[in-house]
């Protein structure tokens, strides 16, 4: 494949997963600075890793390990800043209007999402994205019924805190 | 909220993204191209310039050694010093090596895994070069006095005098190394001269290895 090609190719598939860096970002950044930061990072490391997508797996599975990966290890890594892209005001990715401050639940969730540490905040935007067990264990590297376990230890968590929270009322 | 209340939420909030996410295309190609340049030129230049230097100081220590074989008083210095300058070579391009091959699409715990070892080892590195760099002041004066001013330290200088120096190297580590572990902990950025703090102060291998037990915490069921 022609380098443009590869190139146009790469495009086509990063707009069409968008919400995926987004939601990566979201979820591992609270600065809108360090989210666009972040999400040029992963369109980076996306684009290094490209020439390996194989299409064995779905590009969306492929997309979630290598952003996640890179996620999880950019406030983690003594990071010696790599160039930094801006255009005054503007952003790499722009949700308009600002989709989850229009939505309460999803801002809480955010929030809920926010406490966690990395490796579970992983594992749960994998499973409210819909992911299998197996897709997420595949993502993670760890075993089905470990996912199985964490995710039912997650929904207890949740149902505990619920409960907490009422019974404070 | 039970959480697949909360999934039917994230589904609802995945489509109003469909509507109004927008990805800025110019924004996306230059921040993609501009860093694989700036990533690899900078990768070139570190590798270049540390390798060259590096080089030079074996192949000129080389010579040194064998122009004034076998006079061990000089050519035991010089092989330390060269034995010390072949392992800072091979150590950092084992370390370029290992962050190249690093490839972001292996599962998370893996590859999470190999950062943090890669991490302990550059630590590691950055200590064994500052040990070096006070335990071989010693060698290096006696070499280099020898090959600038063909001045023999051992018969010029008297020999309390050397091991003064020694001793005066091992103080001040000693000394940076209980700065290091008394201050250390302050330091949160990632300006080089607070990284080095935190890396001579043990700080930086102790989080690695918290991170690694993490890991190895979330993979058993």
């Amino acid at each position: 494949m022609r380098a443009e090609e590869r190139e146009a190719r790469f495009e086509k598939l990063i707009e069409e997963h968008k919400k995926i860096l987004y939601k990566i970002c979201h979820s591992y950044c609270r600065e809108p600075d360090a989210r666009d930061d972040l999400a040029q990072e992963i369109l980076f490391q996306l684009w290094r890793s490209f020439g390996g997508f194989d299409g064995r797996v779905k590009f969306s599975t492929w997309m979630y390990r290598v952003g996640l990966n890179v996620a999880i290890s950019f406030y983690r890594r003594e990071r010696v800043r790599l160039h930094h892209v801006t255009a005054g005001d503007q952003r790499l990715l722009e949700s308009i209007p600002d989709a989850e401050r229009s939505d309460e639940d999803v801002h809480t969730l955010y929030q809920w999402i926010e406490k966690m540490d990395p490796l579970n905040k992983a594992l749960i935007i994998l499973y409210l994205d819909g992911h299998s067990y197996s897709e997420i264990s595949e993502v993670l590297g760890i075993r089905e019924t470990n996912v199985a376990t964490k995710i039912s230890r997650l929904k207890q968590t949740l149902r505990d805190e619920a409960r907490t929270k009422h019974g404070t009322r | 909220m039970e959480l697949d209340e909360w999934k039917e939420k994230w589904a609802e909030y995945d489509r109003k993204l469909d509507e109004s996410l927008r990805l800025n295309r110019r924004l996306m190609r230059e921040s993609y191209t501009a860093r694989a340049r700036w990533a690899l030129r900078r990768l070139a230049a570190m590798l270049a310039l540390g390798s060259i230097l590096t080089l030079a100081v074996i192949v000129w220590l080389g010579r040194f050694i064998a122009v004034n074989w076998p006079a061990a008083r000089f050519t035991v210095p010089a092989i330390l010093l060269d034995a010390a300058a072949i392992a800072t070579l091979a150590a950092l391009n084992a370390q370029i090596g290992m962050a190249l091959n690093i490839d972001y699409n292996q599962p998370v715990t893996a590859i999470q895994k190999r950062l943090e070892m890669l991490r302990r080892f550059r630590v590691r590195y950055v200590q064994v070069i500052c040990l070096l760099m006070t335990l071989t002041w010693t060698p290096i004066f006696i070499v280099a006095m020898k090959a600038v001013l063909d001045v023999d330290v051992n018969r010029t200088f008297p020999i309390g005098w050397l091991i003064a120096n020694a001793a005066f190297g091992l103080a001040v580590l000693v000394v940076a190394l209980w700065l290091a572990r008394r201050y250390g902990a302050r330091f949160r950025n990632t300006a080089f001269g607070e990284r080095l703090v935190r890396d001579l102060g043990g700080y930086n291998l102790n989080a690695a290895s918290a991170v690694l037990a993490t890991i190895a915490e979330f993979e058993k069921e």
